[in-house]
């Protein structure tokens, strides 16, 4: 035995681990937990504490069941277990946050081998899964509380019968603005509530604000890359802006598309995530733009009124391929000779 | 204009440690060890036999081929033994240990005069030089390229970390420098010479500034590792692209390390054949941290002895943090190519800093390797010994700089896995 450490060069690394970077991410969600809190009160945050603990529980029993070596240390079972909360609706029971992190973490996540082995976003999947499983659970949006009126705790009634827990359902659901974008419009009175996320949705999504702030803080601290989200929503932009001149909604159509829905949160935190997305610049420009191009489509002539999820499990699908036709070309880089040339 | 390459990383330069520190000499020990193989390529064969008187300057090695170099007594005294030992990189070769008599009677060779083209290139040979960075490559291999070359450039970047020889060499032995330069571009018929620094050693370029002309330009770095390597610095300085496997030479340069022009002003203008060279001993664990002529020879032990290495000292690093070598113990000896040596407590190195995970596919290797490869396929290719893979994968082109290990968030062996692919694919030929 050596009295000193010998092993391979380099013998000086960075400080960035992937616990590290799953933290980040924690941190960039904050603002969007605070404001899932604050626009429907402590049973989302109910929510989001089941959907962390049922992801780490069933990451941990999977590798407590299969003899594998324990990974929740890593953080990513939390970062998956925290981002399906924030795409649930703040009135679905309890049950509905812990199967389907259980359902994203083992069947999406672990059976593929575990963190970085996956091909498609544990979250998203477990999203459709749910929207599958309990249509009208996870289609049905509560108006946001009113603080200082005994509504803190509101939602709480959802806990066993989502919002039939209500006697008068009618009085506490909404339609969430991308559903009247194209039928009845949207009123430019209703965008700054949108932007600040005074609306129907998902727990997560609704305040661009607070999304924004994570995003931001992501791209500052080199967590994600710029081009994903400025793609995504940058596309999806675009082809409002094309559909409503085609439709003679002009204009009209391009704020509303982008503040509503899980734009923001899809393509801030979910189209981000590093095992499902192309592993070049441009692979992820071309992976954004996709995500964007799918989610319009979707949006404008699907039967769903919101198409991100389905817009980033069909770009994880492709992702392989995105990195196999865009390869960065080595320093010095020759290009073959012919197959003819050769030996 | 920037002079810089593309990606890299930012490790921390701790170089404040030695760069005040005048170059002295240390003190040589009474028994020295010189390994055959201090350079890239064939060992030298022993022309000593023990009981023979040597000087300082006496041959005690020749060159067994074009790619090999001379080897010279770095002490006056008696050749005690022809022994093998372990050199710093971790291989065996014969080593020819020598009784110190504390003279140093000096053996030169005849000054050249006059100087010519010719003359330069064989006495280069003749005087053992090698490339005194760290890679050791025989420099009179570097002076007869294969194709014209028009341009020179002196690597002064000195990139890794800690290390500051060739900081105190630039400002010390600027004029020396300076005179090596010009015997090179000689040897080279070349009109132009670059000296490369980076911009974080201040007071190298304002002292090599003083000896500038328009032959002669110094060019301040961006301070990023590897701005040293060989591509990346000729990419950096003249924006000219070695195709991959080919030569500096084939894109119309060379590089050279600043302590080789010093040492070939000394071969050529002095008649000082290559037996010792300024070394960096530094890291938390030496009291005595400093630069150093040091002569060929000189056991780590004696050099932890002289600089009060710590007990406590966790990891020895012959050459910088990045690329060097850990040591298992002090029994190496110096050579041309031990630019310094390192003793680092826990908080300087990575080990076990990182718990080690799979690969989470983040692609910051990918993002930061200077090569533009993907580290992290190629080390998928190895594990599933895939050689046409990995060499589809361009892992010839890797440098082993270790940029992809410093950044990876999962702790990935990448370095040893391109090690391993390059093995592979040489193995199976494809």
């Amino acid at each position: 035995m050596s009295k000193y450490i010998v092993s391979s060069s380099p013998h000086i690394a960075n400080n960035r681990t992937v616990f590290g970077i799953m933290a980040e991410v924690l941190i960039a969600l904050i603002p969007a937990v605070v404001a899932s809190v604050y626009f429907f009160g402590f049973y989302a945050l109910f929510l989001e504490i089941l959907s962390v603990g049922s992801a780490i529980g069933a990451e941990a029993l999977f590798n407590r069941i299969t003899k594998r070596e324990q990974t929740i240390q890593d953080g990513s079972a939390a970062v998956t277990g925290l981002l399906l909360a924030l795409n649930l609706p703040a009135s679905v029971p309890f049950y509905v946050p812990i199967i389907g992190s259980a359902f994203a973490i083992i069947f999406v996540k672990m059976l593929f081998g575990g963190i970085g082995k996956n091909f498609a976003n544990p979250a998203i999947v477990g999203r459709i899964f749910l929207l599958l499983a309990w249509a009208a659970l996870m289609t049905s949006f509560v108006k946001p509380i009113q603080w200082g009126q005994g509504e803190a705790f509101k939602y709480f009634r959802c806990i066993l019968r989502g919002a039939n827990g209500f006697k008068d359902v009618a009085a506490v659901t909404t339609a969430t603005p991308l559903e009247n974008l194209t039928k009845i419009g949207v009123e430019s009175k209703e965008l700054m509530p949108m932007f600040l996320g005074y609306i129907g949705g998902s727990l997560g999504e609704t305040s661009v604000l607070a999304l924004l702030i994570g995003g931001v803080y992501l791209i500052v601290r080199r967590i994600i890359d710029w081009r994903v989200p400025v793609t995504f929503i940058g596309t999806v932009a675009v082809f409002s802006l094309i559909y409503g001149a085609a439709t003679g909604h002009s204009a009209s159509l391009v704020l509303p598309s982008v503040l509503g829905g899980g734009l923001f949160l899809g393509a801030f935190f979910m189209a981000t995530d590093y095992s499902t997305t192309p592993n070049t610049k441009m692979g992820l420009a071309l992976f954004a733009f996709g995500c964007g191009l799918i989610t319009s489509l979707i949006r404008f002539f699907g039967n769903y009124p919101e198409g991100v999820s389905f817009a980033i499990l069909i770009m994880n699908i492709v992702t392989p391929y995105i990195d196999k036709a865009i390869k960065p070309r080595p320093f010095g880089y020759v290009k073959k000779k012919s197959e003819g040339g050769r030996k | 204009m920037k002079f810089t390459f593309r990606r890299g990383v930012h490790p921390a330069g701790n170089k404040e440690i030695t760069k005040d520190l005048p170059l002295e000499d240390f003190p040589t020990p009474e028994i020295v060890s010189i390994p055959l193989s201090q350079h890239i390529g064939a060992p030298a064969t022993p022309v000593v036999e023990i009981g023979d008187h040597v000087s300082a300057g006496t041959l005690i090695g020749k060159a067994s081929g074009f790619v090999s170099a001379n080897v010279y007594s770095s002490v006056s005294g008696t050749v005690k033994e022809l022994a093998v030992k372990r050199t710093q990189i971790g291989s065996q070769c014969t080593h020819v240990v020598i009784e110190n008599d504390g003279l140093y009677e000096e053996a030169t060779l005849a000054p050249l005069s006059p100087v010519t083209a010719e003359g330069v290139k064989t006495r280069v040979a003749e005087a053992g030089i090698v490339g005194m960075g760290g890679a050791t490559f025989p420099t009179h291999v570097k002076l007869s390229p294969r194709t014209p070359v028009d341009v020179l450039i002196i690597n002064g970047a000195e990139c890794e970390p800690y290390i500051t020889c060739d900081y105190r060499l630039c400002i010390e032995k600027t004029e020396e420098i300076f005179k090596g330069v010009d015997f090179m571009m000689l040897a080279l018929g070349v009109e132009q010479a670059y000296i490369g620094v980076e911009d974080n050693k201040p007071d190298a370029i304002s002292a090599l500034r003083a000896f500038e002309s328009d032959r002669i330009k110094v060019i301040p770095l961006v301070t990023k590792y590897p701005q040293g390597a060989e591509k990346q610095l000729i990419y950096a300085i003249t924006k000219r692209v070695v195709p991959e496997g080919a030569l500096p030479s084939d894109v119309g340069a060379v590089v050279d390390n600043v302590h080789t022009a010093f040492s070939i002003y000394e071969a050529v203008a002095l008649g000082k054949p290559s037996y010792m060279r300024a070394m960096t001993v530094s890291g938390r664990m030496v009291s005595r941290p400093g630069n150093f002529f040091v002569r060929n020879g000189v056991s780590y032990a004696d050099i932890a002895a002289y600089c009060g290495a710590s007990e406590e000292t966790v990891k020895v690093i012959g050459g910088g943090p990045m690329m060097g070598f850990a040591q298992a113990d002090l029994t190496p000896c110096t050579g041309k190519g031990s630019s310094s040596l390192l003793f680092l407590n826990h908080d300087e190195i990575s080990d076990g800093d990182k718990p080690i995970s799979a690969c989470i596919n983040c692609a910051s290797c990918a993002a930061h390797c200077p090569m533009r490869l993907m580290p992290m396929f190629i080390e998928r290719a190895v594990d599933a010994e895939d050689a046409e893979r990995a060499k589809s994968l361009h892992a010839m082109s890797c440098l082993e700089c270790g940029c992809c290990a410093y950044v990876c968030p999962a702790c990935r062996p990448l370095v040893t896995s391109m090690r391993r692919a390059k093995k592979l694919i040489k193995e199976k030929g494809v």
